[in-house]
């Protein structure tokens, strides 16, 4: 199914529309305010922007330094090519520790190598702890946003699928909900083995992972369990912990409105000596999967992403047909310009073209991501590795004929007002001819003026020269 | 863990030698912006300074000393605060809070205010899992309050067990007006030797909460869903 196909869908669903409005406007509004509380705003995000492009220009020599920090601090370290690689890892890890149960935390990256279905083949049982990825694994479905995974769910069908999965009773309170998720995982971090999560932020200069959460399941699972296993982008660091503060003053504020993330936490290895809990065995597991592909083109500066989904929330497209409609991990600007990369221009050729290039992506983006710009560069290449047309292409080129040459343009310009001309009505033009019909279908075009600019223009000067 | 064979050993080393090649070669071509920018904005380490055109934050022009400004926080969080001007009173308060309830606390030496005196009877963080798992209140000391974000910063170490902040219903935090610092960074700067002898340290912004369902608050789910702090002298 193609992008304009599930868009179409989506753009009929209205109880997706108003699930998306209250989500994305309220987002907007509370990142709004919350940005207002934080003093020399700009300043934290230029210092964020350059610590995340350093990072990005030094990526080999940082991964190796904070790659001998995290040994140093008694961290093993692993390396994947690719998702594949990583899910295989992981469960080595976990099949030679003796692990029957994982719990995850939220990560994005584990959705991206699918390692929920390794873990499961290798007969591993594996559960979302996420309020959100809990529901998401309950009813099958896929998360439709970076950060809010089920922003595309009511209340009422997240009360349905608790009561027909867990047999539970119905309800569409969410306190109530809540409530369920806490009784039956309370049970689940308490049992499992592994803790399985993501990172937010690897900082080089001490090797210490940055985990941001609210619920506090991700402090469940990586203090309960005796392995805790943490994969992350090889793209996920940042220099020093000076530059860790900044970004996360820029993190929940760009993500929920939140000064801070309720547990922000932040591991430095295994438990040590005298502790009473923690893992025993911390790994980190460092993934390419076509980042490195991204690193070596036009769109590398996508890597300085640090997931907030605050373009998505102010993308008018995202907003219009939701998360879904992206068609893989990565909804959204963000996810034009991510999945494209990782997973092949050719596969996803429309997804750049999801934009109106409005730019309030790059606006909002806490590291100042020039995302319209990337989208532009993505169409191009899209457009070069795909055969055009024959018409379009005769058409081209014989649009840059005339527009090469001033008064063979400036004749066919004055045909086409005359043409356009005569087919308005009160000034507008609601039907346009031939290939430009697709302008009027869903839009009226204003009728052109009598004369040109540049007629007007060379009368106006000549009246004023001649009073 | 099972030892790898040759074969594998092998194969994880070629992934980084290979992931560290693909970089290298990758910026080489790779348009990487703002270069000189990123790179001397990295090095300057300079706190941020506010500049004239910066609207100054309002708490700090009204000269709002920490304590008060980490308690405004702190309640706009929806956690509970209690000040109080003597160790006694912070006694008080603690036993009133815990009366009668199954108590999970740091180690009595790792409290604050010798509460550890009053909560002889409380399960400690060594006791078994299920155990801890039974308690309804959690009482910590912390080892940092951040004025800016109404935080609690607590290092893991022998005596402070992570389960006492997590497990319980309700987390009681003891804080003293020298645990007092006015943000995350001079944290970092002030403890980075206690950091980085601990596995954890973990910033507790307010209760346990998610917007996961159609973005409607929701308080407690994994975490404790009460935060009371009582400031201390």
């Amino acid at each position: 199914m193609t992008f304009a196909a599930r868009a179409r869908d989506a753009i009929g669903n209205h109880q997706l529309h108003v699930a998306l409005d209250r989500t994305t406007a309220t987002f907007g509004t509370r990142r709004f305010a919350a940005i207002a509380s934080l003093d020399h705003f700009e300043t934290v995000r230029d210092r964020a922007r350059a610590a995340k492009m350093h990072v990005l220009r030094t990526l080999g020599d940082s991964l190796q330094r904070f790659e001998q920090q995290l040994i140093a601090n008694g961290v093993q370290v692993h390396w994947a090519e690719n998702g594949d690689a990583a899910n295989r890892i992981i469960v080595e890890i976990a099949t030679g520790a003796g692990v029957r149960r994982v719990a995850k935390s939220k990560s994005m990256v584990s959705e991206e190598t699918h390692l929920n279905h390794a873990l499961e083949a290798a007969g591993i049982a594996v559960i979302e702890t996420d309020l959100g990825e809990y529901i998401v694994q309950l009813a099958k479905d896929r998360p439709s946003h970076i950060i809010a995974p089920i922003v595309h769910m009511t209340r009422e069908q997240v009360g349905r699928v608790m009561t027909d999965t867990l047999a539970v009773p119905y309800s569409d309170d969410t306190q109530t909900l809540a409530g369920y998720a806490r009784e039956r995982l309370r049970e689940e971090f308490l049992q499992a083995d592994m803790g399985l999560s993501g990172v937010n932020f690897g900082v080089v200069e001490n090797g210490t992972i940055c985990l941001a959460t609210n619920e506090g399941n991700g402090r469940m699972i990586t203090t309960l369990p005796r392995v805790h296993v943490a994969l992350m982008g090889i793209e996920k660091l940042v220099p020093t912990m000076a530059d860790l503060d900044r970004l996360l003053k820029l993190l929940a504020r760009s993500a929920t409105g939140q000064k801070l993330t309720v547990y922000t936490t932040l591991l430095r290895g295994p438990r040590r000596q005298g502790d009473d809990c923690g893992p025993e065995e911390l790994h980190v597991v460092l993934l390419d999967n076509g980042r490195t592909l991204m690193l070596a083109g036009e769109t590398a500066e996508i890597l300085g992403c640090i997931r907030c989904g605050a373009c998505l929330n102010a993308c008018p497209v995202y907003r219009s047909v939701g998360g879904h409609a992206y068609g893989d991990t990565y909804p959204g600007p963000v996810g034009a310009i991510v999945t494209p990369g990782l997973r092949g221009i050719d596969k996803f050729a429309e997804l750049p073209g999801a934009s109106s290039l409005c730019g309030a992506c790059r606006d909002v983006c806490p590291v100042r991501l020039d995302i319209p710009r990337m989208l532009l560069t993505l169409r191009h290449e899209a457009v070069e590795r795909t055969p055009q047309p024959f018409a379009l292409r005769m058409g081209l080129r014989a649009f840059a004929q005339i527009a090469t040459r001033p008064p063979l343009y400036r004749r066919a310009m004055s045909l086409m007002r005359l043409l356009l001309r005569s087919r308005a009505r009160d000034g507008w033009i609601h039907k346009a001819p031939g290939l430009a019909s697709g302008w009027t279908a869903f839009r009226e075009l204003r009728a052109p003026a009598a004369q040109s600019f540049e007629a007007q223009w060379r009368a106006r000067t000549a009246t004023k020269s001649g009073s | 863990m099972a030892r790898p064979n040759g074969d594998e050993e092998r194969i994880v080393s070629d992934a980084r030698a290979e992931i560290l090649g693909r970089i290298e070669r990758a910026l080489r071509t790779g348009r990487i912006p703002d270069a000189a920018a990123a790179d001397g904005l990295a090095r300057d380490s300079s706190p941020e300074r506010r500049t004239p055109a910066a609207q100054p934050d309002t708490a700090r022009a009204l000269q709002t000393s920490d304590g008060d400004r980490f308690i405004v926080e702190a309640r706009a969080l929806g956690a509970e605060v209690f000040v109080e001007w003597s160790a006694d009173a912070v006694r008080d308060r603690l036993g009133t809070l815990t009366a009668g309830k199954r108590v999970l606390a740091w180690n009595p030496d790792r409290l604050p205010f010798k509460c550890g005196d009053l909560l002889r009877g409380a399960v400690l963080g060594a006791a078994p899992r299920a155990e801890q798992a039974r308690a309804e209140v959690g009482v910590t000391g912390c080892h940092g309050a951040i004025a800016e974000t109404g935080s609690l910063a607590l290092i893991s170490g022998p005596g402070c067990s992570r389960t006492v902040s997590l497990l319980p219903p309700v987390h009681i935090a003891l804080v003293r007006r020298t645990d007092l610092v006015s943000s995350m960074g001079e944290f970092f700067a002030a403890r980075a030797d206690a950091m980085a002898q601990a596995a954890n340290c973990t910033f507790v912004t307010g209760p346990s909460r998610t917007a996961d369902i159609e973005l409607s608050l929701t308080i407690g789910v994994h975490g404790p869903g009460k935060v009371i702090i009582i400031l201390g002298p």
